[in-house]
């Protein structure tokens, strides 16, 4: 017992000790310098595509996240506010101005707004949530930002190789089980939902030819699942990523071209540079810095901050406690999307444990719900018209995802309760159609919904996939 | 760059895609090479969506003699003539009231040409209060007081004191409200048709995407929201089938002064056929989305699905007696006005769900789940 304790003990040391190596920190300040800019930039774009009203004021509804069900929408006053101070935090994140302060109001902002509606979950949101919290604690601030203008003393070259680790296991973790979840039959073999989305996009300028071959839909299919799985060993492999770094930002252009996925490929663009060396990133923010200031001012920089003494005055190495929580938190990214394995069924057609798990673009899927409304009393039913109460969106994601109909079965229960329908029951007749089939029924059309709830369990009440 | 060799992912990829494609047979009815969506546009833009707007035109302009007729001389007579060419005006607007959008779709305070000349039922009190003081404006947001049935209530329904609806032109507001109106549809309706004459019709189909925004998708929602209101507003509502109704609300059958509902939902519902055939009204079959249908993979068996049940509707329609007026059937002997609702919502999948998943077009603007 006691020597398993020494042993454990010893090998958590070793693990700080190698976590603690000290490498340069140019990498996790470009990062910091991408994310904010691209932070403020898209939510400057959600802003002016009036989506703040669209998404969170004009609905009646909101469908929530399970176990966040007490978060409330607050003003339309309050949300504005709460955009204007992301922005402002985003900047600040990308400068380093009160960098874990930004960093901190950033990723709570920008959490609670998704938290607001379910319907506009996005992975690469949740990705956005996590390397928000992961850049609270980073030190990222500690080099070519206003904290160091500010407060010289703070300034350091060398941090513990830890920091840039995690960035780059996170980023192992998206891609790999993206493309981990591109290994079945139906996006290799039949090539779908590719087959249905390429031949959409066949009328885009110059690339639409293309889309618009028979063959591209299987050509893409592999090459997305091969480039999903394998692109971390060529970013890592030093000789190789130039080209895997070309084929990043080809990736991620085309598909930004073809779907309509907002400011994630450039995220993506942005947060693989994390792969490339402390050389490349030395030189990118001398170059930066060269852009933005004259030689004078950076002159003046230098005599302020200048450390003259042994280049690690300021390392700052990460405790062993620091290092045992990155693992459990990267226990728990690896774990939770192997959750579905839980689940009896087809995840597709279920999506019991299909959230969270960095399985994105992978079907077309669509459905038909009609909500029937009775009253206990009289037996009288009346058929529900959903864009009452939900907007298109809302009512395109609800109509497929069962957690999503069991809690508007619910609100209607109560809503039609509060008007005078007296004990009501909820059923719904929802068709669906996965990659192109001929829809079925998604769920049980015969039960009474308002008597069910939500939870880890498997749901019975989900008919079988097609 | 020293590294001049192919990068590794590149050359995996095309070797296994070499092996996998070379073994790969392409199903026989998916590889129709790709679908000419511009001639759909064009087809759609010149032989169902300006005809429409051009018959409706010619209508109107009885209809406009029809006023002009009552207002130099009024009779029975004349009240009759006016009442058959707002008839016929609005028979032929249900060929043209599924393309809101473009010019006929929002501006500003303008709404769609739909709620602008469309709205039912009307606000008997805000007709009467105009009567009565003689002021109006037919561009506020009182829509339930202007348009076809505003029109109808001035034509068919009886006057206050019960007499028939002669008696309301007796006074000079009524006459001067009742062409007020009438040039008010024309007006909007010419704006529209001229709009799509005049350059829009190239821009419609010059914009063959699929995105959000693409005449495809445009044109798509619009056909799916006018299908889902003849099911919610033409028939669910009146017929009292919203959850919270007791009763049938015959108060809220469209046209039920004139009592053509049931004329004008049948041809409505075979507007929304047209369409997704891409048939023209007097009958020739164009490019619609039902050709489109036939080239995407699972195409053939959404178009037969879609057909059955099209053929259950027109069961369900044919069995819908022409009288009594539907205001009256929906209290009386709803049942066949009911199961045509059935019908109707089960259709809505192939229209609605299916349909766009398997044309893969985009209906709303929010991002999607990116890669």
């Amino acid at each position: 017992m006691e020597i398993n304790e020494i042993a454990c003990t010893k090998v958590l040391h070793r693990i700080t000790k190698a976590l603690n190596k000290p490498v340069h920190i140019a990498p996790i300040v470009t990062l910091r310098v991408a994310i904010g800019f691209l932070m403020a930039v898209s939510t400057i774009r959600f802003l002016a595509l009036g989506w703040v009203a669209d998404h969170y004021i004009e609905p009646v509804f909101h469908f929530t996240y399970f176990g966040f069900e007490w978060v409330e929408v607050v003003s339309p006053f309050a949300l504005y506010a709460i955009h204007a101070l992301m922005i402002v935090a985003a900047v600040a994140l990308m400068l380093g101005w009160q960098y874990h302060i930004a960093a901190l109001v950033l990723f709570l902002g920008f959490t609670y707004t998704e938290l607001i509606d379910l319907v506009y979950y996005l992975n690469h949101y949740y990705f956005v949530s996590i390397v928000l919290c992961l850049l609270i604690f980073a030190p990222a601030h500690r080099y070519f930002s206003l904290d160091v203008l500010r407060k010289p003393s703070i300034k350091t070259e060398f941090i513990p190789r830890f920091w840039g680790l995690i960035f780059q296991m996170m980023l192992a973790i998206v891609y790999i089980y993206a493309g981990l979840a591109k290994i079945n039959h139906t996006w290799l073999i039949e090539a779908l939902p590719l087959k249905i989305w390429l031949p959409a996009a066949d009328s885009i300028p110059v690339l639409g030819p293309l889309f618009a071959w028979a063959a591209a839909p299987y050509i893409f299919s592999w090459v997305g699942m091969i480039y999903d799985s394998t692109i971390v060993f060529f970013l890592l492999w030093q000789k190789s990523r130039p080209w895997a770094y070309a084929m990043v930002v080809v990736f991620h252009i085309l598909t930004g071209i073809l779907f309509q996925i907002g400011v994630f490929p450039l995220v993506m663009i942005a947060a693989t540079l994390i792969f490339f060396s402390e050389h490349w990133h030395i030189a990118l923010i001398k170059r930066l810095r060269n852009f933005f200031f004259s030689a004078k001012h950076l002159a003046a920089f230098r005599q302020k901050t200048e450390t003259t003494a042994a280049v690690l005055k300021n390392f700052k190495p990460v405790s062993r406690g620091v290092v045992v929580l990155a693992a459990l938190f990267f226990v728990f990214q690896l774990l939770f999307p192997w959750r579905n394995l839980l689940y009896p069924g087809n995840i597709f057609w279920t999506e019991e444990g299909y959230r969270f798990s960095w399985r994105v673009m992978l079907m077309e899927k669509a459905g038909t719900a009609t909500f029937y409304v009775k009253d206990g009393v009289s037996g009288r039913v009346g058929i529900v018209v959903n864009s009452t109460f939900l907007n298109p969106h809302q009512e395109k994601q609800m109509a497929m995802q069962p957690d999503m109909i069991l809690q508007f079965a619910h609100f209607l229960g109560e809503h039609y309760a509060s008007q005078g329908v007296q004990n009501p029951s909820v059923r719904a007749e929802v068709y669906v159609t996965l990659n192109a089939r001929p829809s079925q029924l998604l769920i049980d059309p015969q039960r009474d919904l308002t008597q069910i709830s939500d939870g880890w369990k498997a749901k019975d009440w989900i008919m079988p996939a097609p | 760059m020293k590294t001049q060799h192919f990068n590794p992912v590149i050359m995996l990829s095309l070797l296994l895609l070499g092996a996998l494609y070379a073994c790969t047979e392409p199903d026989e009815n998916d590889q129709q090479g790709p679908f000419d969506r511009k001639a759909m546009l064009a087809n759609y833009a010149d032989n169902i969506v300006v005809a429409a707007y051009a018959d409706m035109l010619e209508k109107m302009e009885a209809l406009s003699s029809g006023a002009g007729a009552l207002q130099t001389e009024i009779s029975q007579e004349n009240l009759t003539a006016a009442q058959v060419s707002w008839a016929e005006a609005y028979r032929s607007w249900q060929s043209a009231n599924a393309f809101n959008f473009g010019p006929a779709g929002e501006m500003g305070l303008r709404k769609g040409l739909i709620e602008e000349i469309g709205t039912f039922p009307v606000s008997q009190d805000k007709i009467e209060s105009i009567l009565e003081t003689g002021n109006y404006n037919l561009n506020d947001f009182n829509r339930d007081a202007r348009g076809f049935l505003a029109v109808e209530y001035m034509l068919f329904a009886p006057s206050e004191n019960g007499n028939g609806s002669i008696e309301r032109f007796n006074d000079q507001i009524a006459i001067d409200f009742l062409a007020a109106l009438v040039l008010n549809i024309q007006e909007r309706v010419q704006a529209v048709h001229s709009a799509w004459t005049s350059g829009y019709r190239d821009t419609f189909v010059n914009n063959n995407g699929t995105d959000v925004g693409s005449s495809t998708s445009q044109f798509y929602n619009e056909f799916v929201r006018s299908f889902e209101a003849l099911k919610n507003f033409k028939l669910g509502l009146p017929l009292g089938l919203r959850p919270g109704q007791v009763e049938a609300a015959p108060q809220l059958v469209e046209a039920r002064y004139s009592g053509v509902s049931l004329e004008t939902l049948e041809l409505h519902l075979e507007t929304i056929e047209r369409i997704w055939y891409g048939m023209a009204a007097e009958g020739t079959d164009g490019l619609g989305f039902e050709d489109y249908l036939e080239t995407v993979v699972g195409g053939t068996a959404l178009i037969q699905s879609t057909k059955e049940q099209l053929a259950q509707v027109h069961v369900a329609l044919d069995a819908l007696p022409m009288t009594p007026a539907f205001s009256t059937q929906v209290s009386t002997e709803p049942e066949a006005g009911i199961a045509l609702h059935t019908e109707i919502q089960k259709q809505t999948r192939f229209f609605k769900s299916d349909m766009s998943s398997l044309l893969g077009i985009a209906i709303t603007f929010s991002s999607g789940d990116g890669d």
